[in-house]
C-alpha cells in the first residue's frame, strides 16, 4: 500500500518560487496499476520523483508499507530504491556502451548479490521480456523497442515491490507501444507489483485500475475501477 | 555495491574510451619512465660507486689531516696565529693547517697503525734516461693500498711497498723515453732532475762578502740539483675501475721523501704535509682510531666516508631526475583531472540513473576513483616498461661509452621498486580523480535524468 498525505512541492525560493504539487493525497492498494494523467507541466514527473524517494518534497508523507520514506536518511531511502524499487523512464536511460547483460546486471550488484544469483535472474528478466538472445549486445546497438524492454528486464531484475514507468511508450511508435503496454500489465497481474504509470495518453490510462488525474499540481480527480 | 563490481564497471568505461585513456596515461608513462631510469641509474651508481671502492681502496686507509677543517674545505676568513702552526692556502682562498714531521712521527708510533705516509711535495723538473730527451714528470708515493693494473713487470702483494731504488711508470712514458715495448722497459734506469733555488742566511752572505771570495757567493747563489736514479719495476695501465688515471711516476715512500726534502728544503714547506694516509694494523675497525685520531684534533676519512661522499652525490644526482619525473608527474594530474571532468559531463545521465537505481554517492565516486587509478597503472606500466626495455637494450651502450668496464652496467632494474612505483602512481591518480569523482558522486539524479 502507498500512502500519499499531503504532499506539497515547490521550486525555486522566495518571489521565484513555484507550486509544482499543493497538498497531494492519495492511497494506492497493493497490486494495483495506476496511471498518473495529466497534461505536460501538470507535475505527474514530480510527483513520480517525490514517491519513489527520489525527491523530497518540503511537506507531506509518502508511506510505503508502514514506512515515511520521506523520514529517511539518505542511505536508507537508496537502499529502499534499490530493493523495492523498479524504475522505467521515457528515454530509456539504457548504459550504451555496455551489453544487455551487464545494464540489467547493475541492480543487482547495488544490492550485493553474489555472481551466481545476478547471473540467473538476469537471464531470467532478459527472457522475460524477449530479447535473451541479446544478452551479449552492446545497448547501443538494440532498437528503440528492444531499449524498452532492456529498461524493464532492469526494472524487473530486483522483484521490486513497485515499478514507476514515467511515460514508457512516450518515444515508441505505437505497435511497438502497444507491446511494451502488454509486456507491462502482464508482469503487473504475474508478479503482484503495483505498477505506476505516468502519462498523459488517456487510452493508456484506461487500461488502469486506478487514474490520478493532475492539473496545475493539485489532484483534479481520482477515478477507481473495482475488478 | 562490492569493489570489484566498481572497479570492472571501471575498467569496461575506460575500455569504451581507448583513445582518451591512452592519451591520459601518457602523460603518467612519462613520469613513470623518468622515475624508472632515475631509480635504475641511481642503483647502478651506487653499486658501481662500491665496486670501485672495494676494489681499489684497502678498507684499513685512513686519510688524516692537521684538522677536520681540511675535509670541510677549509675555514675562510682570518683565524688565530698559532705559532709553529703552518697553513696553505686552498684555490677558494680558505686556509689549511698542514701536518709537522712531529705529527707524522706521533701517529706512525701508534700501535693501531701500521704505516703512514705523507704526500711529499715533490718539484721535480723532468725525467730521462741516457741518450732520451726529457719529460716534465709527477712523481707521488707508491700507495701500496691500491690495486692496480700491471702492463708489464710486476707490483709488489697489497700493503707491501716498491723498494727505495724503484720505480712505476704510467704506459705514456714508455714510447716517450724509447722503450721498444713495455715489457723492454722493465729494469732499466730512470733519472728524475731536480733543482732548487737556494736559501741563503745573511750570515752566509756576510762571510762570503768577508772573506771577499767570489767563487763562494756565486756558489749560494747557483741553483742546486739532484739526480735520482730508479729501475722500473712495472709499467702500470689504466683500469676500468680505476679511480684517476694514473699520470704520475711513483716511487716508494723513503726515496720520495728524499726528494720532497731536497726540494722544500729552506722553505715554510720542510716537513708541512698537507695531508697523510695511513694504514691501520688489520683487524682493527679503522672507524675507533678515526675517533681516536679526531679526539686529538685531528681531521681524518676513511674509505667508508668517502663511500658515503660518493654516495652522496649520487643521491644528488638521482633526486634531480627524480624531480623531474615528478613535475612530468604533476603535470599528468592535470590531464587525469581534466579527463575526469569531462567524463563526468560526458557520463551525467549514467550518473543519475546509477544513482536513481540506488548506487551510494560514495560507489559512484569509487567508480570514478577507480578509473583514475586503471589510468595511472596504465600509465606506470607502459612508463616503466619502456624504460626498462630502452635501458636494458642501452646498458652495453653506456658501459662501452662510459667505460664502466665489463660486467659493470649503469641501470640496474629492480622489481620492488618498480611494483612501488606504479602503485604510488595508482595512488596519485586517484587523488587527481577525487574532485571529479566528488562532482559525480553529488549529483542530482533528478536533474541529471531530466530529458528536456
Ligand atoms: N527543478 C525545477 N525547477 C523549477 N521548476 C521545475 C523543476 N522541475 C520541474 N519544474 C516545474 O514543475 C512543473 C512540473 O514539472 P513536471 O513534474 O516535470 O511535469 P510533467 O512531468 O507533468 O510534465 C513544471 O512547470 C516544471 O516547469
Ligand atoms: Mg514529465
Amino acid at each position: 500500500m502507498i500512502e500519499v498525505k499531503g504532499v506539497t512541492k515547490t521550486y525555486g525560493k522566495k518571489q521565484n518560487a513555484f507550486l509544482a504539487l499543493e497538498d497531494i493525497n492519495f492511497v494506492i492498494p497493493d497490486g494495483a496499476s495506476v496511471a498518473i494523467v495529466g497534461k505536460s507541466g501538470s507535475g505527474k514527473s514530480t510527483l513520480m520523483h517525490a514517491m519513489s524517494g527520489l525527491d523530497r518534497p518540503e511537506k507531506g508523507q509518502v508511506v510505503i508499507d508502514g514506512v515515511d520514506i520521506l523520514k529517511l536518511k539518505s542511505k536508507a531511502v537508496d537502499r529502499f530504491r534499490s530493493e523495492k524499487i523498479g524504475f522505467i523512464f521515457q528515454s530509456f536511460f539504457v548504459q550504451a556502451n555496455e551489453s544487455s547483460f551487464d545494464n540489467v546486471s547493475l541492480p543487482l550488484e547495488i544490492s550485493n548479490l553474489s555472481v551466481r544469483e545476478r547471473k540467473k535472474r538476469v537471464l531470467e528478466a532478459l527472457r522475460v521480456v524477449g530479447i535473451d538472445d541479446k544478452e551479449k549486445q552492446k545497448a547501443r546497438n538494440l532498437s528503440g523497442g528492444q531499449k524498452q524492454r532492456l529498461a524493464i528486464a532492469r526494472a524487473i531484475v530486483n522483484r521490486p515491490k513497485i515499478i514507476f514507468a514515467d511515460e514508457p511508450t512516450g518515444n515508441l511508435d505505437s505497435t511497438t507501444g502497444a507491446t511494451i503496454e502488454k509486456l507491462l500489465f502482464g508482469l503487473n497481474k504475474q508478479s503482484g507489483s503495483t505498477l505506476v504509470i505516468v502519462t498523459h495518453d488517456e487510452d493508456l490510462a484506461a487500461k488502469c485500475d486506478m487514474r490520478i488525474y493532475i492539473k496545475d499540481g493539485k489532484i483534479d480527480k481520482i477515478v477507481s475501477e473495482e475488478k | 555495491m562490492k569493489t570489484i563490481d566498481i572497479i570492472r564497471r571501471a575498467g569496461r568505461s575506460l575500455r569504451h574510451a581507448k583513445a582518451r585513456t591512452i592519451l591520459t596515461s601518457l602523460a603518467i608513462a612519462v613520469g613513470a619512465f623518468t622515475l624508472t631510469i632515475a631509480l635504475a641509474a641511481g642503483q647502478g651508481a651506487r653499486e658501481y660507486a662500491n665496486t670501485l671502492l672495494t676494489s681499489n681502496i684497502d678498507p684499513q686507509v685512513l686519510a688524516i689531516a692537521k684538522d677536520k677543517s681540511f675535509f670541510e674545505g677549509g675555514k675562510t676568513g682570518p683565524q688565530e696565529y698559532i705559532p709553529g702552526s703552518s697553513t696553505i692556502a686552498r684555490p677558494n682562498g680558505a686556509l689549511v693547517k698542514r701536518l709537522s714531521q712531529a705529527d707524522i712521527d706521533a701517529i706512525a708510533k701508534r700501535s693501531d697503525i701500521v704505516s703512514i705516509t705523507p704526500t711529499y711535495a715533490i718539484n721535480a723538473q723532468y725525467i730521462t734516461r741516457s741518450g732520451q730527451k726529457k719529460y716534465t714528470v709527477d712523481a707521488t708515493t707508491y700507495d701500496s693500498g691500491v690495486t692496480q693494473t700491471v702492463i708489464a713487470g710486476s707490483l709488489p702483494a697489497l700493503r707491501t711497498s716498491i723498494t727505495d731504488d724503484q720505480i712505476a711508470l704510467p704506459e705514456a712514458y714508455v714510447s716517450l723515453l724509447g722503450f721498444k715495448s713495455a715489457q723492454d722497459a722493465i729494469g732499466q734506469t730512470v733519472t728524475i732532475h731536480l733543482e732548487r733555488t737556494p736559501s741563503v742566511t745573511e750570515d752566509q752572505i756576510q762571510q762570503a762578502i768577508a772573506a771577499n771570495n767570489p767563487q763562494a757567493i756565486a756558489a749560494l747563489t747557483t741553483k742546486q740539483v739532484k739526480d735520482a736514479d730508479y729501475k722500473i719495476v712495472a709499467i702500470v695501465g689504466k683500469s676500468a675501475t680505476a679511480l684517476a688515471a694514473t699520470t704520475s711516476v711513483e716511487i716508494s715512500n723513503n726515496s720520495a721523501k728524499a726528494l720532497s726534502d731536497f726540494s722544500t728544503s729552506g722553505t715554510d714547506s720542510y716537513h708541512e704535509y698537507t695531508i697523510a694516509t695511513a694504514s691501520v694494523k688489520p683487524g682493527i675497525d679503522p672507524a675507533t682510531v678515526k675517533q681516536d685520531l679526531i679526539n686529538q684534533g685531528y681531521g681524518v676519512q676513511t674509505a667508508k666516508d668517502l663511500q658515503g661522499l660518493l654516495f652522496t652525490i649520487v643521491n644528488t644526482l638521482q633526486g634531480i631526475v627524480i624531480g623531474f619525473g615528478i613535475l612530468a608527474l604533476i603535470t599528468s594530474v592535470f590531464g587525469i583531472i581534466n579527463t575526469q571532468y569531462i567524463s563526468v559531463l560526458e557520463r551525467t545521465r549514467e550518473i543519475g540513473l546509477m544513482k536513481a537505481l540506488g548506487m551510494r554517492g560514495r560507489h559512484v565516486s569509487r567508480l570514478f576513483q577507480f578509473e583514475a587509478a586503471w589510468i595511472g597503472f596504465l600509465g606506470g606500466v607502459i612508463g616503466s616498461i619502456i624504460a626498462v626495455v630502452a635501458g636494458l637494450s642501452l646498458n652495453p651502450w653506456i658501459t662501452s661509452t662510459l667505460s664502466l668496464g665489463d660486467g659493470n652496467v649503469l641501470l640496474i632494474f629492480q622489481p620492488v621498486p618498480i611494483i612501488l612505483l606504479i602503485i604510488v602512481l595508482m595512488l596519485v591518480a586517484m587523488l587527481a580523480g577525487y574532485f571529479p569523482a566528488r562532482k559525480a558522486a553529488k549529483l542530482d539524479p533528478i536533474e541529471a535524468l531530466r530529458t528536456e
